[in-house]
């Protein structure tokens, strides 16, 4: 099932490039997502998983989570802007990762150490405060930027920022759409633009900290961590410090959560308090958990490509496809102009498709939570009693 | 070694140093009287903000995650009905008078909403643990603002910045400053208090003093015992949470005049982060914490700005300080001042 996905997620931009340029181009465009977005949904994807690895295995929700992906944003664009001490503005971009993911959870550290006191919904407002406190203070600090309410964007260094191995040049790529490097003729076959390039680095280190994390869910820490969500008290009656373990699950969280921060601020080059600290980006991350299924390390990723493809189906279109764009140019003027229960055609397209999409998400939302609560991935586990792996190979097997 | 300094010296943020001076001037009496009393206009807009809050989540454990966004709604309802019935010539008494008009259609309006949105949308609900009823509330939230944004644009209000229109329909008398002695208060601050302290007397009693207060605060203590007595909780889950909205929406009329808030979309986030402040730090559905904790952060929240205006600068801090106020609570005293330490499964 991972390979199948990971290939799926390979050939994308290939696939995207032949629809697009085949019979129903159009159509493509307008429906599929495009490789920028793409690449969206995985940094993002990360920071989701991260999220709901603390929400979802252990069920104390950390509405607060977005300070953790602030936290890793801010710290790439700093330091390569040299405002960080001892981080010289030309440390390599995989030292900023870890950098930035290790001060992400020394950040977890201390939030977890006051909040795990609490639970419920206690838990969830504390961390929650704690990362609002941390937006209004980063709103209104001018040592990251003259303006800061507006972000801060990377001046001191002008290359693009490079993931791979340290020091050694020909396992690195550079990220980013404008300052990534482009592939020519590797292996005689491959040639792949710059941000093509971007995805597969980025898709690389989220797949490397996606195995992690499932990792250390599948030890006995992992299931100490649902153990915790099944029943608390009986977890720490049986011996073990509760506390402790919660804590340890969230720095790592916050560790993955910096990382999926230090990955946005390193293709965007840019950040700003709304995008990074705001406590509608942890919404942003709930959101994606719920629809590709609460408590499934992957369902969060499936859950954000869902998001992000319905959202820019929906957007006003400027870049990429979408549908608007594709009513406008498709659909026939004499239709455009029919009269609607007093508006015409065109008015209700525009007004109601015009980048309005968190409309339609927030009713699937609510449906979700109403009518699939298990999410997509997690209803397929729950239908098969078991992974996706398995329910396929079960099929397989009947098929035979 | 200079760039730590750097950082140290854009650390201090206090960039002018706390003299007697500015210690002196806050003590006089008329600086006091006056942050006291703006802080008192303050504490009667966060109550009314989270008292529904409170009161839904005292009964039925959901922590409603739309709340601010049918304040959002109530302010812009109120403002409708405003805008269409005040005019430039609409004398002071009478725009008092719609203004009431106005809470009560909107007071009537959101109560139905909500009681429709708890049969239909929440009432599946009860039997799940208790995150799913605040992710379910997160998604009506996204529906209605990008709904209130949708209409908002199409009839050109201004979704981001207030309502201006609506602003224009305040009172003269509420624009000016009493002047009392030697302490002069914005009339807006004393409406706001007077309007405040009479629906908590109003809610106080509702409470306390009917029949109905009183299903609802054994309720709150023991729905199951209250079932067994014969009593229809589903019903009165229902009455509470259309209440509850009701109050929001009355809220959001209220906010309607004062230029801090003002009716716009991004209202809805603005009042439910104090909301849940004032909500948690009194403790979670007791409807005496809600008004402690609100007198509370409304004292800290003008001390502050007096404070930020006058002697430090550091935009931003007063807002900062809400959330201080939450995390020293809640360190401090787990379960908020007036809470219980298990709260409707929590």
């Amino acid at each position: 099932m991972h390979l199948g996905v990971i290939a799926f997620l390979s050939l994308y931009p290939a696939l995207h490039a032949v629809l697009t340029s085949s019979v129903l181009g159009a159509e493509a465009v307008a429906v599929l997502p495009d490789i920028e977005t793409m690449t969206a949904v995985l940094y993002f994807g990360l920071f989701a998983m991260s999220f709901d690895f603390i929400s979802g295995y252990t069920g104390y929700l950390s509405f607060g989570h977005a300070a953790f992906y602030g936290t890793g944003a801010y710290f790439v664009v700093l330091a390569a802007n040299g405002t960080i001490p001892f981080v010289p503005s030309g440390t390599p971009f995989m030292v900023l990762l870890i950098l930035a993911g290790m001060c992400a959870l020394v950040l977890a550290l201390l939030i977890g150490g006051v909040s795990f006191r609490l639970s419920g919904v206690y838990f969830a407002m504390i961390t929650l405060g704690f990362s609002q406190v941390l937006y209004v203070f980063v709103r209104g600090w001018r040592y990251v930027g003259s303006n800061p309410r507006d972000g801060v964007f990377v001046t001191g260094r002008s290359d693009g920022f490079e993931i791979g191995v340290p020091f050694i040049d020909q396992l690195t790529v550079a990220i980013g759409q404008l300052t990534g490097d482009e592939v020519n003729g590797f292996l005689g076959i491959i040639s792949l633009s710059a941000t093509e390039v971007t995805y597969y680095a980025i898709g690389f280190v989220v797949l490397l900290c996606y195995f992690s994390m499932q990792r250390i869910l599948n030890s006995p820490f992992g299931r100490i961590m649902v153990a915790i969500r099944e029943n608390e008290a009986r977890t720490r009656a049986i011996g073990y410090d509760t506390f402790r373990y919660k804590l340890a699950a969230f720095a790592i969280s916050g560790f993955f959560a910096g990382i999926a921060g230090a990955l946005f601020a390193g293709v965007r080059r840019s950040v700003s308090p709304d995008n990074s600290l705001f406590f509608l980006v942890t919404g942003d991350a709930l959101l994606a958990s719920i629809l590709g299924g609460f408590g499934t390390l992957a369902g969060p990723l499936y859950g954000r490509l869902f998001d992000e493809s319905v959202r820019e189906f929906l957007s006003t279109g400027g870049t990429g496809g979408g549908l608007l764009p594709y009513l406008r140019g498709h659909l026939p003027t004499s239709v455009l102009d029919a009269d609607l229960f007093g508006v015409t055609v065109r008015a209700a397209v525009e007004t109601f498709l015009n980048g309005h999409a968190s409309l339609y998400l927030g009713l699937l939302f609510v449906l979700f939570v109403l009518y699939v609560p298990n999410g997509l991935l997690g209803t397929i586990q729950k239908r098969s009693e078991g992974t996706v792996t398995s329910w396929l190979m079960g099929w397989v097997e009947r098929r035979r | 070694m200079s760039g730590v300094i750097a950082w140290l010296s854009h650390c201090s943020v206090a960039g002018v140093p706390l003299t007697a001076d500015v210690l002196g001037q806050f003590f006089q009496f008329e600086t006091l009287v006056s942050v006291f009393l703006n802080g008192l206009a303050k504490a009667s807009l966060y109550i009314m903000i989270a008292t529904g809050l409170t009161l839904i989540f005292g009964l039925m454990g959901v922590l409603n995650f739309a709340h601010g966004s049918l304040t959002m709604i109530g302010a812009y309802l109120g403002g409708t009905v405003l805008t269409a019935l005040v005019a430039s010539t609409t004398g002071d008494p009478a725009r008092f008078v719609l203004f009431f008009g106005a809470v009560v259609v909107v007071f009537g309006t959101l109560t139905v909403f909500g009681g429709l949105l708890e049969v239909t949308l929440i009432r599946p609900l009860y039997d799940r643990p208790p995150i799913y009823q605040i992710l379910l509330t997160f998604g009506v939230t996204l529906v209605l603002d990008e709904l209130a944004r949708i209409v908002v644009t199409f009839y050109g209000l201004q979704p981001i910045s207030d309502w201006q229109a609506a602003l224009g329909t305040k009172p003269d008398i509420l624009t000016r400053s009493v002047t009392v002695g030697s302490v002069s208060v914005p009339g807006l601050a004393l409406f706001e208090i007077v309007f405040g302290v009479v629906t908590v007397l109003a809610i106080h009693a509702f409470l306390t003093r009917t029949r109905y207060g009183l299903i609802v605060r054994a309720g709150s203590d023991d729905s199951e015992m209250v079932s067994a007595l014969g009593i229809d909780v589903r019903r009165v889950f229902t009455v509470v949470f259309a209440l509850g909205v009701g109050v929001a929406g009355v809220a959001g009329t209220l906010l309607l005049w004062d230029p801090n808030w003002g009716a716009s979309v991004p209202l809805a986030t603005e009042t439910l982060l104090p909301a849940f402040v004032v909500v948690i730090v009194g403790g979670l559905g007791t409807f005496r914490g809600t008004v402690a904790a609100g007198v509370l952060v409304g004292l800290v929240d003008s001390t502050m700005t007096w404070w930020f205006q006058n002697a430090i600068q550091f935009t931003g801090l007063p807002e900062m300080m809400v959330f201080l106020v939450l995390i020293v609570t809640l360190i401090v005293r787990p379960q908020g001042l007036f809470g219980l330490a298990e709260v409707g499964g929590h």
